[in-house]
């Protein structure tokens, strides 16, 4: 886990890290949100519409900035401020995501950063954009 | 640069961050007067006015400030030293 601390942070700094969605992963996010839309459950109500199989949830996708911010970008004295996130391509169970992160506005008064973020999928297709405001204590 | 001029430049940035088109700002407005104007609120009013302004502002000048007037007279302070 890194542990940036304002003073060390400077416009341009970058994280990334891979991960894979599992079907694990949507069996627990089903269990925590609670939502059993078919679009997320169904392969073939998503296929009837549109899609190649079961839609990912987008705040599942979602969840890995929170491990961007709170494990690497600043890491371990993060808080998370605000999240502005925009879903532009369908991710599907099976997809090798990388999520990067680099840090466009640092404000010393307030210890707050602002980070650009994305993750792309394996054909490098940009699946999600993100705009990420983070306070850090300590 | 004068009151109004600076008025001018940040009031759209009170709009964006209340989310609010009619919001209308007086050298008088202060956090009591807006009702979500909270902590969060306050970092984002002053980044947003560094970036628009291109200026820099250090926690001991931003913790004297009572109300937009006190903000005004900051900017001016360090655009026309």
């Amino acid at each position: 886990m890194n542990d940036y601390r304002i003073n060390g942070i400077r416009e341009g700094l970058a994280a990334e890290f891979r991960v894979t969605v599992s079907r694990m992963m949507m069996d627990l996010f089903l269990q925590i949100s609670g939502d059993n839309n078919p679009m997320h459950l169904d392969r073939e109500f998503a296929r009837e519409h549109g899609f190649e199989d079961r839609l990912v949830y987008g705040m599942l996708s979602s969840s890995f900035y929170s491990r961007l911010v709170g494990v690497h970008l600043p890491g371990k004295y993060s808080i998370l401020h605000s999240i502005e996130v925009s879903f532009n391509k369908p991710v599907y169970m099976g997809d090798q995501l990388l999520v990067s992160g680099v840090v466009t506005h640092v404000n010393e008064a307030y210890r707050q950063i602002e980070i650009k973020a994305m993750i792309t999928n394996q054909s490098g297709d940009k699946v999600s954009k993100a705009k990420i405001k983070v306070g850090i204590h300590g | 640069m004068n009151d109004d001029d600076v008025l001018r430049q940040i009031q759209p940035i009170f709009r964006e961050v209340f989310d609010d088109d009619s919001l209308i700002i007086t050298g008088a407005t202060c956090a009591e007067d807006i009702e979500d104007w909270d902590s969060l609120a306050q970092i984002n009013l002053v980044v947003g006015i560094e970036k628009k302004l291109n200026l820099k502002f250090s926690l001991a000048e931003l913790q004297g400030l009572e109300s937009v007037g006190d903000m005004v007279q900051l900017i001016i302070s360090k655009v026309d030293p």
